[in-house]
């Protein structure tokens, strides 16, 4: 089940965040090449003949390697190994931000609902879950916490940046 | 102290409705034990070998006496009545209830604390050194930067999912009391010739299977760079970190696998990418933090050593406990004072819900309010007026909080051990009882002078054993517990590991071991010499020898001396294999 969440748009203080929702997957996720329209492929089945079609890496890829090729695909997907693999969350991070990816950012493989919004906040921003179940958790915890202290790439500046424009600097003291 | 603001408490209040989340999610069958797993543990609930256990945050061991109230509080109503204070400086409750925890947290959140990354994966708790703020020594105050740290380590979108956990420990004084060379990140501020506050990154350092000592990456780094620097750090290490085995998890692995030198220059190139973006740190926000750090009202005290000095004459153990436990003050009138929870047959680090709510208000008699928790599992009142040091001296004793012993023999940091830990190969608090009974003669111990003593049940090393300057590993060999003893470690400024003497021995011979190596101490030391400066100036061999004899006696700690040689495991085999490997790693 495939959820997806609205692009990036400019930021505003105090923006609602944009709702993902659960949509038709029209991507196909092969295993092996020759890539075909409509189809994610392998990196290297990709390269090959990239036309109309999408590309999927592992987590740990060199990004510096790839990148300069992967931003010209419509969709990247990202394969998290593991459920506690960070290393996807970083690829991401980078492709976005340090090679200005503008098109799908897919993780699948192991994705349980609640690592969704890291991966999220690192730039994906579509997520293949196991089932419905688990797409609608995800959309629930992607939206669960309002902010976060550090800048991401769903919100580049830090929360302390965005304290002078709100009115919630107040200290709240505990007697 | 940090106060929150809206911005903090909102955060800390969907924590604690996601974690609820979280929970019903399990019980509904939803995540399954390996999902849960990971989110409890960045919660800090363990499932232990009794019953859960969960690690509340204490950042850098700083907390007011509200605060230490609710720990009291949930001590009583979710505990058998007491904490454990963790050598991360935070404080661990047992048997709480799974279904429990998120009422707990939304205890812990409305006076401000939480469980956030307390245990897994992640960025832990940063810790520094529990005098900061106050100590007579201390360069620059080492606490805004540890906050501004968690809140930049909290919840971050990329780095909490790393390949182990990761520790982080600033210091700012001139002696080093939190131990960065034995962290993941050391890191040191200092002032420059211009008075410009400055950086130096250690890396690599930690404890567990493989002791490593950190290594200097990064130099005199100006303030503003602070995050950045730290944010390519921990890309380098959440990309080639290895995921394969989690004992080669760690940073250190990956230091030492890329060479210092090498890691090093990783770390710049990335860093070249974010120095100057938005990952900055600009000194308005330094300068908003360190607003919350702000002396207390201090009033205009005189230094009341004359007054101290008859007191200290007439009472033995107050002079005993004035020279061990009570710290030098950077105002005058002022002392900072350790509590020791180093009493003879209690486990150390322990403390009652009873005992908690008694620091809480003399934190407010003799404070401003204010408490702190040492790595060395002890608890601190940062700000107690030197007139009063003898009347809170008494209330202390009244409360098994009195002990002169702060850095002597038996204020040993010792982990849970077997007792209660699921990991451990053996027990580590009847170890520590057993040489606190050993050794309680207090005149004796004063005579020995400072002494750290680490205990570890296992070789994940929450004891810190490879730093004591004495230290103890439980082993299991065959299914049976025994106990490695090493000497010559280290934990401050010129931090070395210890050095393991031979094959290990069983529980009930552990004091007569001990009692063995300070008596080659005592005979060896010269003039005012500190039992590690004699072990680093004799070597390791006379204390070998003694302690494997089948001829000596033991003096130390007992009035009648015996002859124990003839149970000592010497000639009991070969030592189990995995002590051979944990001697070559070291």
């Amino acid at each position: 089940m495939l959820v997806k969440a609205p692009p990036k748009r400019p930021e505003r203080a105090g923006a609602a965040a944009a709702t993902p929702t659960m949509v038709a997957d029209r991507w196909a996720l092969v295993e092996q090449g020759p890539a075909r329209p409509g189809q994610i492929a392998p990196l290297e089945a990709w390269l090959e003949s990239p036309a109309g079609a999408g590309v999927w890496v592992e987590g740990d890829a060199p990004v510096e390697d790839v990148a300069p090729r992967l931003i010209e695909a419509p969709v990247v997907a990202v394969r998290f190994a593991a459920f506690a693999d960070g290393r996807g969350l970083t690829f991401g991070k980078l492709l976005r931000t340090r090679y200005d990816f503008g098109g799908e950012l897919r993780a699948f493989g192991e994705i349980v609902p609640d690592l969704t919004e890291y991966m999220y906040r690192c730039g994906f921003d579509a997520f293949v879950l196991a089932n419905r179940r688990q797409a609608q958790a995800a959309i629930a915890c992607i939206q669960r916490m309002s902010d976060h202290y550090q800048g991401s790439f769903r919100q580049p500046l830090p929360a302390y940046r965005r304290f002078a424009e709100q009115p919630q600097g107040a200290v709240a003291r505990h007697s | 102290m940090y106060q929150y603001n809206a911005f903090d408490q909102r955060f800390v209040e969907e924590r604690v409705e996601q974690y609820r989340d979280q929970t019903n999610r399990f019980l509904a069958g939803e995540l399954n034990e390996n999902q849960f797993q990971q989110l409890r543990l960045r919660n800090g609930l363990y499932v232990q070998r009794l019953a859960p256990m969960l690690r509340i945050a204490v950042p850098y061991g700083t907390f007011t006496a509200t605060q230490l109230r609710t720990l009291a509080a949930i001590a009583r109503d979710y505990d058998k009545g007491y904490g454990h204070l963790s050598t991360r400086q935070n404080m661990q409750v047992n048997w709480p209830q799974l279904e429990a925890v998120p009422d707990i947290l939304a205890r812990l959140a409305a006076v401000q604390m939480h469980c956030i990354q307390t245990s897994g994966s992640c960025i832990r708790n940063v810790t520094a050194d529990q005098f900061a703020g106050v100590a007579a020594d201390e360069v620059v105050d080492a606490r805004p930067y540890c906050e501004i740290i968690r809140q930049w380590s909290t919840y971050h979108p990329e780095f909490d999912w790393l390949p182990r956990k990761f520790k982080i420990a600033v210091n700012g004084a001139t002696t080093d009391r939190a131990a960065t060379h034995v962290h993941d990140i050391g890191i040191r501020v200092r002032l420059d010739d211009d008075g410009a506050r400055r950086f130096d990154f250690l890396v690599g350092g930690g404890l567990g299977r493989t002791p490593v000592v950190g290594k200097v990456i990064r130099e005199g780094l100006p303030e503003q760079h602070l995050l950045s620097y730290l944010e390519a750090i921990l890309r380098v290490y959440n990309r080639y970190g290895r995921r394969d085995n989690k004992y080669k998890a760690r940073i250190k692995i990956l230091v030492r696998a890329m060479t210092p030198g090498k890691f090093r220059e990783q770390v710049d190139a990335e860093w070249e990418h974010l120095r100057g973006g938005p990952a900055q740190l600009p000194v308005s926000e330094v300068e908003r933090i360190r607003a919350h750090f702000e002396h207390p009202p201090y009033e205009q005290l005189p230094d009341e050593a004359a007054f101290l000095a008859v007191e200290r004459l007439q009472n033995r153990s107050f002079n005993a406990w004035m020279r061990h436990n009570v710290a030098p003050h950077r105002r005058s009138g002022y002392a900072i004072v350790t509590l020791s929870t180093k009493a003879t047959g209690v486990p150390p680090g322990d403390v009652t819900d009873e005992q908690m709510d008694a620091v809480a208000s003399w934190s407010e008699r003799f404070g401003f309010g204010e408490i702190r928790i040492s790595h060395e599992q002890n608890l601190v009142l940062p700000d107690v007026r030197q007139r009063d040091l003898k009347t809170l001296f008494d209330l202390a004793c009244e409360a098994m909080l009195g002990q002169a012993n702060a850095g002597l023999l038996t204020d040993m940091i010792c982990c849970p051990g077997g007792d209660f830990c699921a990991l451990a190969n053996a027990k580590s608090i009847p170890i520590a009882e057993a040489i606190q009974r050993r050794f309680d003669n207090y005149d004796y111990l004063h005579d020995l002078g400072p002494i750290d003593l680490n205990i570890s049940g296992c070789m994940n090393a929450c004891g810190h054993h490879h730093v004591g300057h004495i230290g103890i590993l439980g082993v299991d060999k065959r299914g049976e517990e025994f106990y490695q003893v090493s000497i010559g470690g280290n934990q401050a400024d010129d931090a070395s590991l210890g050095r393991i003497l031979g094959p290990s021995f069983s529980r009930a011979d552990v004091p007569d071991v001990i009692g063995r190596i300070l008596d080659v101490y005592v005979e060896k030391r010269s003039d005012g010499e500190i039992f590690l400066d004699t072990v680093r100036r004799i070597g390791v061999e006379p204390f070998k020898q003694r302690v494997y004899s089948t001829q000596a006696t033991v003096h130390a700690g007992s009035s009648r001396p015996k002859t124990v040689a003839a149970r000592l495991h010497t000639g009991g085999g070969p030592p189990a294999p995995r002590i051979e490997k944990t001697v070559r790693a070291g």
